[in-house]
């Protein structure tokens, strides 16, 4: 075991380490408290004990008091322990389809991991990269975003990230190849950034966040209708990262021809493609051609847990690797992020919260995209993403219910807005992960990211304002 | 009477026995345990040439009485020894040949004797008064075992394991990791290591993190018998800073070193001293001085009257300097920074309060806990 002893005086190491039991005793206090209150008027009392639960669910998740899946399987039992919903009720919420979908998304996209396929993938497209420097910073960005458009993003850049070590160690030696590392690494972080807004693959929280408005009742939201609506977006952002990696740092190197042979050697060493990786990758075309074309009909969950069934069929990879590899607690906390929606979609108190202290400050529901977009986009540079559209989908539906607004239009701002965090560390893991290699600092990277923030966040508005009214999807006001 | 300065003059001269006394009185070592008035405990060596001490212990009635030539006798209480000692294991092994226990305080050389042991001479402290070669071969499992048989008889908070003299990078934690395992697996007592000071810093980290809460350093450099090495100034200063990092990691008074008073002068215990515990370590000065008959019994140029002055400077420094003086407990073959304090006009302030608190069953609890509570806290895995 690896260990450190802290030598800082005791009562500072006593309350770094345990900070959190008088946060935990402050919280369950001012819940008592609250709760022995009595619901303010115009609330139900079911209503008042459902929104106490959604704000400890906030807290918990936005401090990370708790793991978040566990803070997940609170947000379960503690409305049926207030008398809300009976606790056979608040289990069915978390059997929802929208857990099944990303259950069977992220199997599927730890199959394509734990089978090397995705590695070989990348290799691939990462190959005719080789011919110049800024051609190079090209194909690792659009490797990048195409992989992530079928992966979780952070699987993404977790795969690459060892090839981009390889090959920044063979342009090292010289310092002015730092300039273009640290180049490298933000074209594989951003370009993962970028490609997971695409399709509902790239990262879970657009299937939650299309989740919470299907539990709420309101529709759904097709795999082509989410992808259309944001092609454009996707588009405009990869084209302006292009242009303000390859203007904004200097690239000091000539030639990146060394790069062709580390490629190569990383093909030789991969081995042919064998059978059960064509069959992975026949079976995830046909699985994302199902979702195009029968996503409406069939359910979105069947198809995606059909070819789960059909990956064990036939042994394309065996089950003790995806145990290994997939992370389950996302699962939990997803499972968990629906029900508390659900419950206070049942109840009156997402209504009644909105309706007395956000909707009297919101003047249009264009002030309520933009409110919530930037919202939205400033909490995720500092909280994990699922988190935030959990927090923000819910209220957001509520808000423009009240406006008369789809609800729909929200999903398609806060799930979008929710992938573009491109400046801290942990904003997600694709940037933490690009963070790591050492080449990136806040303060080199903080300006360009800003520029990315500012021009991800105009673009999502004129695509919202001419693009999504073309498709159906209109903000009026 | 002052007790300390009788504790000291017990530990020169021994006691002979006079009328009416059981048998056996002496442990297998020949040490007789006595607690003296103001509870401070001894444990004197029976000097069997019954001609140069002048104390006599006798029986009258149900009473123990400490007669002294030339003033009146003193009652004390006779601690009968062990009979954990001649109880085995279940593989075999007498208690006796596996540990010591002096007071609350277990020794046990689990692989190698002490420096004493090794040189021939005997000694009081460590059990290794008879050649470790003879001793049977036991296991950190036989060692459990006999602590547990130990705790049966008498309360025990404190198993110190010796790695014997070494000259390993590590100061001998190494060889002493699986016993200090398997006592931390199946016992809730304290346990310290007696060591020489490691050549880095690393392997005292790994010390505290693998469960000992004190450390008994043996700074070689202040051992005049040694022939002095060619990188005495070096060697001296690594273990100077090994001394002051330990102090850091550990507890405040739970890094150790010893001291042997007598065979140098004065003056320079007293520098050691103050050398050690401006590096927040406690000095532990054994008075042992050698045997009737032994041969450097005429090197020893300290007289108990002559030593007072060393323990009252001690436990003065030690008062002021704030550092504990707790892990020295029920040391009944040394007089501890404690005893010093019938030396000296210093108020021992809550020193003796907690002592007295540590003795009780819930004191022995809280110690126990603080102890495990601030590895928890101080030890981050990373």
């Amino acid at each position: 075991m690896q260990f450190k002893i802290d030598t800082r005086p005791l009562p500072i190491v006593i309350l770094a380490r345990w900070w959190r039991f008088p946060v935990f005793a402050l919280l369950n206090f001012s819940l008592y408290y609250l709760h022995s209150q009595g619901p303010p008027d115009g609330l139900s009392p079911q209503g008042y004990n459902a929104l106490l639960v959604f704000l400890a669910c906030i807290f918990l998740w936005v401090t990370q008091l708790l793991p978040m899946p566990v803070t997940g399987l609170f947000a379960l039992i503690a409305p049926s322990l207030l008398g809300v919903v009976t606790l056979k009720d608040a289990f069915s919420f978390f059997g929802s389809e929208p857990v099944f979908f990303i259950m069977g998304v992220f199997i599927l996209a730890t199959a394509l991991y734990v089978s090397g396929l995705s590695t070989r993938m990348a290799l691939y497209l990462l190959k005719s990269g080789a011919k110049s420097p800024k051609r190079l910073i090209f194909q690792v960005m659009l490797t990048a975003a195409l992989l992530s458009f079928i992966m979780s993003e952070h699987a993404v850049a977790a795969m690459m990230f060892p090839l981009l070590v390889i090959i920044t160690k063979r342009l090292a030696p010289s310092p002015q190849s730092t300039s273009y590392s640290r180049i490298l690494f933000l074209a594989m972080a951003w370009g993962c950034v970028i490609g997971g807004i695409a399709t509902m693959l790239g990262g879970a929280r657009v299937p939650l966040a299309v989740g919470l408005l299907q539990e709420a009742g309101y529709g759904t939201i097709t795999f082509v209708q989410w992808s259309t609506a944001m092609f454009p977006i996707v588009i405009v952002l990869f084209g302006f990262c292009y242009f303000l990696l390859t203007r904004f740092y200097p690239i000091e190197i000539d030639t990146v021809g060394e790069v062709d042979a580390v490629i190569d050697q990383q093909i030789r060493d991969c081995g042919r493609l064998v059978l059960e990786e064509k069959f992975l990758g026949f079976l995830l075309l046909c699985t994302i051609a199902a979702w195009i074309f029968w996503g409406a009909q069939l359910s979105m969950a069947a198809i995606s847990i059909l070819a789960v069934v059909l990956l064990f069929m036939f042994r394309v990879v065996p089950w003790r690797q995806i145990q290994e590899k997939m992370e389950w607690g996302v699962i939990l906390m997803y499972g968990g992020a629906i029900a508390m929606s659900s419950i206070m979609n049942s109840t009156d108190a997402g209504e009644w919260f909105t309706r007395t202290l956000v909707v009297p400050y919101i003047g249009s529901p264009w002030t309520l995209v933009i409110l919530l977009s930037l919202v939205t986009m400033a909490m995720t540079e500092a909280l994990s993403n699922s988190a935030v559209v959990a927090i923000v989908v819910p209220l957001g539906m509520s808000i423009a219910k009240q406006f008369g607004l789809d609800p729909k239009v929200v999903v398609y701002a806060v799930a979008s807005a929710s992938s573009m965090n491109y400046v801290l560390p942990m904003s997600t893991p694709a940037v933490a992960i690009g963070y790591s290699s050492g080449f990136l600092k806040i303060r080199e990277v903080i300006l360009p990211a800003s520029i990315m923030w500012i021009v991800s966040w105009a673009t999502l508005m004129l695509v919202a304002r001419f693009w999504w009214p073309v498709l159906g999807v209109h903000i009026g006001g | 009477m002052n007790i300390a300065l009788l504790k000291l003059q017990l530990f020169y001269s021994g006691i002979r026995a006079g009328q009416n006394l059981p048998s056996p009185l002496a442990n297998p070592f020949g040490l007789v345990h006595l607690v003296l008035p103001e509870g401070v405990s001894v444990s004197v060596h029976l000097n069997e040439n019954g001609t140069e001490s002048p104390f006599t212990l006798r029986k009258d009635g149900a009473q123990f009485l400490l007669d002294i030539a030339g003033s009146d006798p003193v009652p004390v209480e006779w601690t009968p020894p062990l009979q954990s000692y001649q109880q085995k294991t279940s593989s075999g092994v007498l208690v006796s040949d596996i540990l010591t226990v002096h007071g609350d305080f277990i020794a046990v050389h689990p692989t190698h004797a002490c420096r004493f042991g090794q040189s021939g001479l005997s000694c009081r402290y460590c059990g290794s008064s008879r050649d470790i070669s003879q001793h049977p071969p036991f296991t950190p499992r036989d060692l459990v075992e006999a602590i547990q048989i130990v705790e049966q008889e008498k309360r025990c908070d404190l198993v110190s394991l010796s790695s014997g003299r070494v000259d390993t990078p590590d100061g001998g934690v190494e060889r002493l990791e699986k016993w200090v395992t398997e006592i931390r697996k199946h016992l809730n007592v304290l346990i310290a290591l007696d060591l020489v000071p490691p050549a880095t810093n690393d392997w005292i980290d790994k010390t505290y993190a693998m469960g000992v809460d004190a450390l008994y350093y043996d700074s070689d450099f202040f051992n005049p018998n040694d022939e002095p090495r060619k990188d005495f100034e070096k060697h001296k200063s690594r273990q100077l800073e090994a001394l002051a990092y330990a102090s850091l990691i550990f507890p405040t008074g739970a890094v150790l070193s010893h001291l042997v008073i007598g065979l140098e002068p004065l003056e320079e215990t007293r520098a050691s001293i103050d050398l050690l515990i401006d590096r927040g370590v406690v000095p532990v000065p054994a008075y042992f001085p050698p045997y009737d008959g032994s041969t450097l019994r005429n090197r020893w140029t300290a007289t108990p009257e002559e030593a007072k002055s060393i323990y009252a400077h001690l436990y003065e420094r030690l008062v002021r300097t704030r550092i504990n003086p707790h892990w020295v407990q029920q040391y009944d073959v040394v007089l501890t920074a404690l005893e010093g304090r019938f030396f000296s006009n210093e108020s021992p302030r809550y020193h003796l309060k907690l002592k007295n608190f540590y003795e009780t069953g819930f004191g022995r609890s809280v110690r126990f806990s603080m102890a495990r509570l601030r590895r928890h806290l101080r030890v981050v895995p990373v």
